[in-house]
């Protein structure tokens, strides 16, 4: 039987619904597999020393975060960054928005339901200044980024791996799985969400609304701009982005907003509002993203 | 002195622990149930756009995902003035039925259910659902199946199973197609029937675990939920606080809360505890969710779920036994799928009428910062484990200037913590503590199903060692924590 290892770190829990999300396929999973550790399931308090296969969710936000990433690194064979926060440090990422004092500062001094007091600090773990992702602090074996992964993609990972084989699996960017029509239409404005009805037969961008469809990692189906709502980036940076330095989320965009409209990629820049919440939302705390000579995460990151 | 540790709490939704004191002759002199996790989503919501906070705060929680995002889109729709039309109303709350049905059987049968199941005192190698699917086949099967259906109905009006996106300002994004319907109008009529026969299950489980039911999780409270005049009502309605004889002690429309609800701060748990600010801590302790709403309510509005609330009123009158939090769960999840069949019988399901608009345009970004205009929205829904609570003030622009989230597992931490004191020095004398009887503590907190993903208020710490990399004009170009 291969022993199989589930660990959340700072998350939503959104990563082990999705793997409870095979439903009946679990089942089958359970036949050459056994569930050795995962603390929403079973009661192993301990991390078992043999794990052949471990899933790894959430971003490290505190010390315990980071022990228990250590330790299950050190007792696992493969280890999987499971999900966007795993990954890239996910939506989590976006409180490198502010600083530590900022931010304890608005939850227990200055919050209009709390009676104003110290933060916490017995028993409890201490939190590490930013978030990071699992992948920057230890090495990861592979890579499932997707807020959460679609709940097939561990059935494609896992089960080629339980039988020794090397999973394969997609590597489009959204924009592949999106059915709406992209067009050069010359509009000279950037709109926010709420404004106007979008046409649900036309691309958003070609709208201008922005979505990050083009310049991020497909797998989804592209649920989101089939339901309505253009693309958030929780899959994470597309491939394109992630193998070329000089590529980033923000100069992609960019550039593509230009090519659709009429306006020079400055005009542009100047109508995106909010680079930090819509941009990078879902890859803020990543070392691979900051990295990039274009990236503007590193004026965006405040400690 | 000697201190009991059980870390993690397993079988519940997040990080926490439990820790025991131990006087010198091995008697319980204190005990705390510790909330370990913490990520700050109310301060990095600010400077977002408002509309974009449905889509964000879905990832509070991955259990209760549907609840955040429409708490939070009703929150958006009260700060841009715009009222969803019929129809868009109708998918929110049918969508919240599937958040429902989803996690009320996650919960019971995953979570919950196996330390009555397996009882309390099995292995723990055994002692869970994988347990439950080598000794009962079918049983696991069927609760696979009702989850199944949960997610599949979110799914079709939330365009996800999880993190759903279809709630917007002023309405929804997404029409149902009368196929969707189709389909997960047969889907909520198999939903009655599994839970029918999960109800079977469970309900002689109650009386064999009788004296567990007497004895874990001892605590007084008040009661609060949403009310419908006096009936069941997840999606709306104003709260009520009853106090343990079940008079009304208050009654307030949501965008109150602030008069009503306080926080308080403990040095041990990065969770706060919410209280009933009129009557002070620790006296106002109020709880929330399945069993407080039974408690608050005089009916439940559809047929079957109606009869199972008749016997269990008839049998328990004001219910403050903690594991009795299970049952409570198990009647609203017939709720859910019935209220899911009569949304779904109701032809105005699959209306296209859906999203109602700005009649004016905002404000823009510079406008605003040189004005001193305001918007505020308050968002209140019933989420699985009680109300959960969505705040948003915004700039001229719509721009989030501050948030405030009272989630629901923050309502139930001072009885979670009174409960795993009160449960200690019950059960340990000595300092010989069986598996069993550590297990029992955690039954406790998993009774009420605390959803600690949630518990996401504020984060904090001071960097062990960091590198500043300056460049030639010693501007810091990069900051990195070793």
């Amino acid at each position: 039987m291969v022993k199989i290892a589930l660990e959340w770190l700072a998350s939503c829990s959104g990563c082990e619904i999705s793997v409870l999300d095979l439903h009946e396929g679990i089942l089958n999973l359970l036949d050459n597999a056994e569930i050795v550790y995962a603390p929403v399931l079973v009661d192993t308090k301990e991390i078992p020393d043999d794990i052949d296969i471990a899933l790894v969710s959430g971003s490290v936000r505190n010390q315990e975060n980071k022990k228990r990433l250590e330790e299950l690194r050190e007792k696992s064979k493969t280890l999987i960054a499971y999900g966007t926060c795993a990954c890239f440090g996910g939506i989590t990422g976006m409180a490198d928005l502010y600083s530590p004092e900022e931010v304890t500062r608005r939850s227990y001094s200055d919050n209009p339901s709390t009676d104003p007091s110290e933060v916490p600090s017995e028993v409890v773990p201490e939190l590490l200044p930013i978030v990071h992702p699992a992948g920057d602090l230890v090495e990861i074996d592979y890579y499932l980024p997707g807020c959460p992964p679609k709940e097939w993609l561990v059935r494609d990972i896992l089960v080629p791996l339980i039988n020794g084989e090397e999973p394969n699996i997609p590597k489009k960017s959204v924009c592949a799985d999106c059915s709406r029509r992209m067009d050069h239409d010359e509009f000279d404005t950037i709109h926010r969400r709420i404004e106007g009805e979008p046409d649900p037969e036309k691309c958003f961008l070609s709208q201008g609304y922005i979505c990050l469809g083009s310049a991020t990692l497909g797998r989804c189906g592209a649920l989101c701009t089939k339901a309505g709502i253009p693309c958030h980036g929780c899959g994470g940076p597309s491939l394109d982005i992630l193998r070329e330095p000089n590529h980033d989320i923000y100069n992609c965009l960019i550039n593509r907003i230009s090519h659709l409209s009429k306006m020079p990629g400055k005009d542009v820049e100047k109508q995106i509002y909010d680079i930090g919440h819509l941009i990078y939302g879902f890859c803020i705390g990543s070392t691979i993203m900051e990295d990039k000579k274009v990236s503007l995460i590193t004026e965006l990151v405040k400690k | 002195m000697k201190q009991i540790e059980i870390s993690p709490v397993t079988r519940i939704e997040g990080h926490a622990k439990i820790t025991v004191q131990l006087d010198d002759s091995g008697n319980v002199s204190d005990a705390h149930f510790h909330v370990m996790e913490i990520r700050g989503f109310e301060k990095f919501l600010e400077g977002a756009a408002v509309e974009e906070a449905p889509r964000i705060t879905p990832r509070i929680c991955g259990i209760c995902q549907t609840a955040h995002h429409l708490s939070s889109a009703k929150a958006t729709d009260a700060v841009f003035g715009l009222k969803p039309p019929e129809t868009a109303e109708k998918l929110r709350e049918l969508m919240l039925m599937g958040q429902y049905i989803h996690s009320h059987s996650l919960h019971f049968y995953f979570l919950g259910a196996p330390d009555l199941i397996m009882g309390p005192d099995a292995d723990p190698a055994e002692r869970n659902v994988v347990g439950i699917i080598k000794k009962d086949p079918e049983l696991a099967k069927m609760a696979i199946k009702t989850r199944a259906i949960g997610q599949r109905i979110t799914t079709a009006v939330g365009g996800k199973p999880i993190h759903p996106v279809t709630a917007i300002p002023g309405g929804q994004s997404k029409a149902l197609t009368t196929e969707e319907r189709e389909k997960i109008l047969l889907d909520a009529k198999e939903a009655i029937g599994l839970i029918e026969n999960g109800i079977g299950v469970a309900k002689p489980l109650f009386e064999q675990y009788s004296e567990a039911i007497e004895t874990l999780g001892p605590v007084e409270t008040y009661f609060g939920s949403l009310t419908d005049n006096g009936n069941l009502s997840l999606y709306d309605g104003p709260m009520k606080v009853i106090d343990k004889d079940g008079s009304t002690v208050h009654e307030f429309e949501p965008a109150d809360y602030l008069d009503y609800i306080e926080e308080k701060v403990q040095p041990w748990s990065y969770l706060k505890f919410p209280y009933l600010k009129q009557i002070g801590f620790p006296e106002g302790n109020y709880r929330v969710g399945p069993l407080a709403r039974l408690n608050v309510v005089d009916a439940v509005p559809t047929e079957k779920a109606s009869a199972l609330y008749g016997e269990f009123k008839d049998t328990y009158g004001i219910a403050q036994n903690t594991l009795l939090y299970h049952y409570a769960r198990l009647i609203e999840l017939m709720y859910a799928a019935e209220r899911a069949v009569e949304l779904l019988e109701d032809d105005a399901i699959t209306g296209t009428d859906i999203r109602n608009h700005l009649n004016e345009p905002l404000m823009s970004r510079k406008d605003a910062e040189e004005s001193d205009a305001k918007m505020r929205g308050v968002g209140i829904i019933e989420a699985p484990r009680g109300p959960l609570i969505h705040d948003y003030e915004t700039d001229g622009a719509g721009i989030i200037q501050r948030a405030n989230l009272i989630v629901a597992t923050g309502q139930n931490n001072l009885s979670m913590d009174i409960g795993v004191r009160e449960t200690a020095k019950a059960l340990i004398h000595g300092d010989e503590i069986s598996e069993g009887l550590k297990n029992r503590l955690e039954m406790v907190i998993r009774a009420y199903d605390p959803c600690l993903s949630c518990a996401t208020h504020m984060l904090n710490g001071e960097s062990p060692l960091v590198v500043d990399i300056h460049d030639s004009e010693g501007d810091l170009v990069k900051r990195r924590i070793i």
